[in-house]
Formats: structure tokens, C-alpha cells, sequence
């Protein structure tokens, strides 16, 4: 393996005080499924077994009354002389029946999970405490932080009072996270509440110690602050939710301890499948781009097959003077089209100026034609 | 520190993590929406590219506090392991939108980092300019349609 990089260590006043290597266990693969999965199960471990009171819905005497009676073949409460007499009983679809499938104490509650399995979800969600983004993308407030995975000298473990936990904190920039949790803290949502979990909040640091000289009570009443011990590290801890990426607090101590608990001599520490899983360097190394076929050209795209009976365009391809003939005898019908009120106005004008002229000339002749006395009025016309 | 590669960082975080914003029936069309707001995240955009977490250099451009603009820039060698110091930030100073995009380009795909983040970086440096003149009252807001049924 290679060399490991060195991890800054901070003094109790923010100051950088020294310089000690990154455990082996914090290059750990990542393995988001293998936490989740571990998470579920083990989170399964702390439950109460529940259940329905086991006679319930079944303490009535009764019988079904068969066919015949034209009423549903459901048992039937016995005798008479009351309304329960002759209701359904015992059925999941019956009024005071017992439920469906009863809930029995005997349920498997907890989960076995592999030790191995274990052991890996832990180291993988301690690799992931040591990288910023996954921090942040955890919910965590450490903009303000010097350095991840952030170390403090071994001297923390000897903090006595909260007042001094917390200027530790504000000095290494963790108290952001602490407030975060102290403003998440609301009242649950539903019947919990009755049921001693009244409040929900998040979770904030994890302080990491190798003994507790004090620090525990030191720091356990800051919101969201929970410890631990480093021989006890504890997946629920380490990747609430089984989102991993918690933000811890090292004491140096602790930190140099994961060492001895992980590595040759202690816990095996899980190895990656991929050495590199950079995909992008992958793809782009010389050794793939070398051996890799080039780009095939893309299929040659056609335009759509056009119909010359009813494209011009296409039809000028084919025969220019065809479609220019086609173009003109548009346009001729549509300057008819255009100008037909036009036209239709002049006709009819002209036919009734032709009416009226042909009327004139039938009156004339009707007067100019009068047998008798033509004269008698003189000789004008009227 | 420990070094993770982008791909893996994104392929971890695109699923699950505290900056997604996910809301069902709430587009036009009642169809998803998929926002991501961590910093750096250009177009807000759970996506590879735009990615603040996941990416080891990335950019974005905002507004600050009395109506100014700044130009925030992952430093890659930070990143890794000092949050405190993972971002360069660097303000535009000018009023002129030209200088500020002169700054932009400068500080960015001049310098080779991120170019394919260019457009959308002028992009959003319009926006904050015009959001920025709208709240100094120098330009009037955008009109909002009243909709139907309103006077």
C-alpha cells in the first residue's frame, strides 16, 4: 500500500498542534449498499415484541349454520335472547372477530448479520467519515472545519465541563453541526410522542475517545453530540439512517488505536474490488484508448421521401418545366379566385345595363307602334 | 485526503443526499421535480455535470448580500480535505457586464477549468445582474400576468 497521507491534529484552541498518519482502515471501499444493508437489520436488533392479546376474537362459542338458511356460511354466535346471538364471529370481516393473521410475541424480531458483513459496513462508513462531500451530502454543517477527518489533541479526553466542550467545538468550527441539531428539535409526529419519544432531532458529531477521562460528560448534553468509544464503534453511530459519512471528532488517541484494532494484527480491512474506480480516468487512459475500436460513423440520416404528385419541390427535381407548369396554373387559379367578385360584379352590371337597354327600346317600340290616333296629343312621344 | 473519484462520488450521492429537493405534482403537469441545492451546483440541477459534491472542480456564480456578485470555485486540492478552505471565492466587482464576464471567463475556461461549464455560467451571470438591478431599483421588475378572474 501506498504511503498514507498525514492527518493534521488540532490543539483544544483550533491551532494546528502536530501531524499523525491517516489509519489504514479510512481507505477503506465505499460501499453504500453493504452499510444500508447492515444498517436495516441491525437497527431491527433493539426492537419490543408486540401482539395482539392472544384469545382475542375468539372467546365466543360459535358454529357456522351451514347452507340452507340463505344467510353467509360464517360461524355463527350461538343461543338466543340477545342481539350478539346469530352474529358472524371469529372471521377478520366480522364486527368483535379476531384480525387477520394475529400478531404473535413469537415474531422473529431481530436479525443475525454476518460478523464480517459487520465489520465491513463499519470500516466502509469510517472511510466515508473521512471525506468532506460525503459529510456534507450526510446533512452535516462543516464549512467551517479545518480539516477531515478532524483530530484534536489526546488532552480532550480529559475535558470536564460543557462550557469548555463547547469552546472546543467553536474553536475547531464544529459548533455549526451542534446548533443545526439544537434548532432541529421538534415534536415527533404522532403517537410517539405519548410513548417517551416526544422530540426528534438531528444528529450532530460524534465524538471519538480512547478513555474517557471526562469528555463523555463533558460533552453529552450538547444537542445532537453523541460519543463513543473506538473499541465500540457502532454502525447506527457511524451511518445513521444508513447514510454513511458521519461527522466525527477524533481524539488523537482514538484515532492512532485504529490502527491496532484494524489492520494486520486486529480486523481485516476490507480491500476494493477496482484498484482505480476513477470510471472517467478508466475510459480515458491510454491503455483502453489504444485497444478500443474508433468511433464508427453514425447511420447516414435521410430526409423523408417526398411525392412529386404533391410536392412542387420534389417535382422540380424531376422535371422543372413540369412543375413550372403546375406553378402557373396555380397561380392562375388563384388570381380567378381572386379577382371572381370582381369579374362577377362587371357581368352582372353589364347584364343589367343590357336589360334596361333592351327595355328602352321595347317601350319605344310599344308607343311608336300605338294604332289610332297617333297624333292626336301633337307629336312628341312620351 | 482519502482521494474519491468523481464517478463513484456522484454514483453514491445522486440517489440520496441532504441537498436534493425532490417534489412530486408540483409542475405544470404534475410530473416530479428533481432539484439539488448544494454550492457550487451552477444550475441547480441534480445532475453529473452540475454536481457540487460529486465533482472535484466545479463553479458557480451568486448574488451576495448588498446586491453584489461573486464567482465561487471548488479548489480541487482543498476539497479533499479541508472544508474550511474548499472554495476560492472571488467577487465581481464591476457594475459593467462585460468586465464581470471578463472575470468570469478569466478566472474559468480561460484557465482551462471547467470549460464546459461556460454557457451556463454567463448564463446565470445574466440573471444575477438583472436580479441584482432589479433590487438596487435600477430596472423595474419582471411584469407578473395577473391570470384570469383578477383585477
Amino acid at each position: 500500500m501506498a504511503a498514507r497521507p498525514l492527518v493534521s491534529v488540532f490543539s483544544l484552541s483550533g491551532d494546528k498542534a502536530g501531524e499523525t498518519t491517516l489509519p489504514a482502515v479510512m481507505t477503506a471501499p465505499l460501499r453504500p449498499d453493504v452499510v444500508q444493508f447492515v444498517h436495516t437489520n441491525m437497527n431491527k436488533n433493539k426492537r419490543q415484541a408486540y401482539a395482539v392479546a392472544i384469545r382475542a376474537g375468539k372467546q365466543v362459542s360459535a358454529s357456522s349454520w351451514g347452507t340452507g338458511r340463505a344467510v353467509a356460511r360464517i360461524p355463527r354466535v350461538g343461543g338466543g335472547g340477545t342481539s350478539r346471538s346469530g352474529q358472524g364471529a371469529f372471521g377478520n370481516m366480522c364486527r368483535g372477530g379476531r384480525m387477520f393473521a394475529p400478531t404473535k410475541t413469537w415474531r422473529k424480531w431481530h436479525k443475525k448479520i454476518n460478523i464480517n458483513q459487520k465489520r465491513y459496513a463499519v470500516a466502509s462508513a469510517l472511510a466515508a467519515s473521512a471525506i468532506p462531500a460525503l459529510v456534507m451530502a450526510r446533512g452535516h454543517k462543516i464549512d467551517e472545519v479545518p480539516e477531515v477527518p478532524l483530530v484534536l489533541d489526546t488532552g480532550v479526553e480529559s475535558t470536564k465541563k460543557t462550557s469548555v466542550a463547547k469552546d472546543i467545538l467553536n474553536a475547531i468550527g464544529a459548533m455549526d453541526d451542534v446548533e443545526k441539531a439544537g434548532d432541529s428539535k421538534k415534536i415527533r409526529a404522532g403517537k410517539g410522542k405519548m410513548r417517551n419519544r416526544r422530540y426528534t432531532m438531528r444528529r450532530g458529531p460524534l465524538v471519538i475517545y480512547a478513555a474517557n477521562d471526562g469528555i463523555e460528560q463533558a460533552f453529552r448534553n450538547l444537542p445532537g453530540v453523541e460519543l463513543c468509544c473506538v473499541d465500540r464503534l457502532n454502525l447506527l453511530q457511524l451511518a445513521p439512517g444508513g447514510h454513511m459519512g458521519r461527522f466525527c471528532v477524533w481524539s488523537q488517541a482514538a484515532l492512532d488505536k485504529l490502527d491496532t484494532i484494524y489492520g494486520e494484527d486486529g480486523k481485516r480491512i476490507p480491500t476494493a474490488a477496482m484498484t482505480n474506480a476513477d470510471l472517467a480516468r478508466l475510459i480515458n487512459s491510454d491503455e483502453i484508448q489504444s485497444v478500443i475500436n474508433p468511433a464508427k460513423p453514425a447511420p447516414k440520416t435521410y430526409p423523408a421521401k417526398a411525392n412529386p404528385l404533391r410536392s412542387i419541390v420534389a417535382l422540380e427535381k424531376l422535371d422543372a418545366h413540369a412543375a413550372n407548369k403546375r406553378r402557373m396554373a396555380q397561380k392562375a387559379q388563384q388570381d380567378r379566385e381572386a379577382n371572381k367578385a370582381q369579374l362577377l360584379a362587371k357581368k352582372r352590371a353589364d347584364r343589367t345595363a343590357k336589360k334596361a337597354f333592351k327595355a328602352q327600346g321595347k317601350a319605344f317600340m310599344a308607343i311608336a307602334s300605338k294604332q289610332g290616333d297617333v297624333c292626336a296629343n301633337g307629336f312628341t312621344i312620351e | 485526503m482519502v482521494s474519491c473519484p468523481d464517478a463513484l462520488m456522484w454514483e453514491i450521492t445522486k440517489g440520496s443526499n441532504s441537498f436534493l429537493m425532490k417534489r412530486n405534482g408540483n409542475t405544470k403537469r404534475s410530473g416530479a421535480i428533481e432539484f439539488s441545492t448544494e454550492k457550487g451546483n451552477i444550475k441547480s440541477l441534480n445532475q453529473f455535470k452540475f454536481s457540487g459534491i460529486a465533482n472535484s472542480k466545479v463553479y458557480d456564480v451568486v448574488c451576495t448580500a448588498e446586491n453584489k456578485a461573486e464567482l465561487i470555485k471548488k479548489s480541487a486540492s482543498k476539497a479533499g480535505s479541508k472544508p474550511s478552505q474548499a472554495q476560492a471565492i472571488i467577487p465581481i466587482k464591476r457594475s459593467d457586464f462585460r468586465r464581470g464576464e471578463k472575470t468570469i471567463k478569466k478566472n474559468t475556461s480561460d484557465v482551462y477549468y471547467r470549460r464546459d461549464l461556460e454557457s451556463a455560467a454567463l448564463a446565470k451571470w445574466t440573471k444575477v445582474y438583472n436580479a441584482n438591478k432589479r433590487a438596487k431599483g435600477v430596472k423595474k421588475g419582471v411584469a407578473v400576468k395577473k391570470g384570469r378572474g383578477k383585477l
